[in-house]
């Protein structure tokens, strides 16, 4: 798979507080803010059908519950090794959407990082980072 | 060149009791930027982040923080005079609140305490539906949960289209789908808004 560029966010997934506290384990059973996971857009047939990344214009390889990622901020350069934990973002309802880090800049949603996932790489309060996704180190 | 595993020294050092904080800036910077860089122990994908801890707090002593995890474990979270903190903007360790949600990165300690580099507080990331937009506030449906967004005059911003963030709320679409990063209220359906992204 060559790597995607996008965007990435975090979620809520396990049991947590505030409005977290009806979020799941996820589309995997196994999701917990505290692991080093993701939700991919294309974790099954039918996560595809919801996310619908082909809306805008992106062909992602599906890949299952515990498939690992390397997500890389291209902010920083900083990488987190993650494993598949649920379905999502969706991926069409944010087709265009950019972030960037001055010149360089990821374009649509393509994956969201647990809380412990994404602060390994930025700050929470970053909201949205330009990532680079790739399956080796 | 100050490395970055000086810094996990100094907030070692710091959470022992062994550190000079005054020459705490010598080390480089103590912004969560520079927290990010900080060298810490390879996490296996999929598994427990033992330099990550979340939970309730559910008492402050000093700068000791306890917290309740969501998994019912007691986290023990040590501050330090190198310790970052955001509640809605950066601010300092006396916002932290008993009932306050926290999400905590930093360096776990031999006697099982979490050494702070960076403390969230009340920390929400949403992605959401518009269902209607006034001056003060951002009604939204969050998987079918209804939440109050409360405008914060000089704080809260929208990023459109991944341009710089200003002030002006009024084209957050309503109907439209948004990413909301906030400060949740605890205990309430309510937050209050740190930065709208929304695609307009």
């Amino acid at each position: 798979m060559t790597a995607v560029i996008g965007e990435a966010s975090w979620f809520c997934c396990g049991s947590a507080w505030g409005p977290c506290g009806s979020a799941g384990g996820g589309a995997c059973g196994n999701c917990s803010s505290s692991k080093h996971q993701h939700a991919w857009p294309a974790a099954s047939a039918a996560c595809t059908s919801i996310t619908d990344p082909a809306a805008c214009g992106i062909s992602l390889t599906q890949r299952g519950c515990g498939f690992v990622h390397y997500v890389t901020n291209l902010c920083n350069g900083k990488e987190v090794g993650s494993s598949i934990a649920d379905c999502g973002p969706n991926t069409h309802q944010f087709c265009g959407e950019r972030t960037c880090c001055g010149s360089t800049c990821g374009t649509n949603r393509i994956v969201d990082l647990t809380a412990s996932a994404f602060s390994a790489i930025a700050s929470l309060s970053s909201g949205l980072i330009p990532i680079k996704v790739d399956v080796v180190a | 060149m100050t490395s970055q595993f000086d810094r996990r020294q100094f907030l070692t050092r710091a959470a022992l009791g062994g550190a000079t904080v005054v020459g705490a800036t010598a080390l480089g910077s103590l912004a969560p930027e520079a927290a990010f860089g900080a060298v810490g122990p390879q996490v296996a994908p999929g598994t427990p982040d033992p330099s990550f801890a979340e939970g309730r707090v559910s008492s402050v002593d000093g700068s000791m923080i306890l917290a309740k995890g969501s998994d019912g474990t007691l986290n023990r979270i040590q501050t330090t005079s190198g310790t970052s903190f955001w509640k809605l903007t950066p601010t300092t360790a006396s916002a932290v609140q008993v009932g306050d949600g926290l999400y905590a990165r930093g360096v776990r300690m031999p006697d099982g305490s979490l050494a702070a580099d960076a403390l969230w507080l009340n920390i929400v990331s949403l992605d959401a539906h518009v269902v209607t937009l006034a001056t003060d506030a951002v009604h939204l449906d969050h998987q079918g949960n209804r939440i109050t967004g409360h405008v914060v005059k000089g704080v809260s911003a929208a990023v459109y289209n991944g341009t710089p963030a200003v002030t002006d709320l009024s084209m957050v679409p309503v109907g439209g789908h948004v990413h909301v990063v906030g400060a949740w209220l605890p205990d309430t359906a309510e937050i209050q808004i740190s930065t709208v992204y929304a695609k307009v």
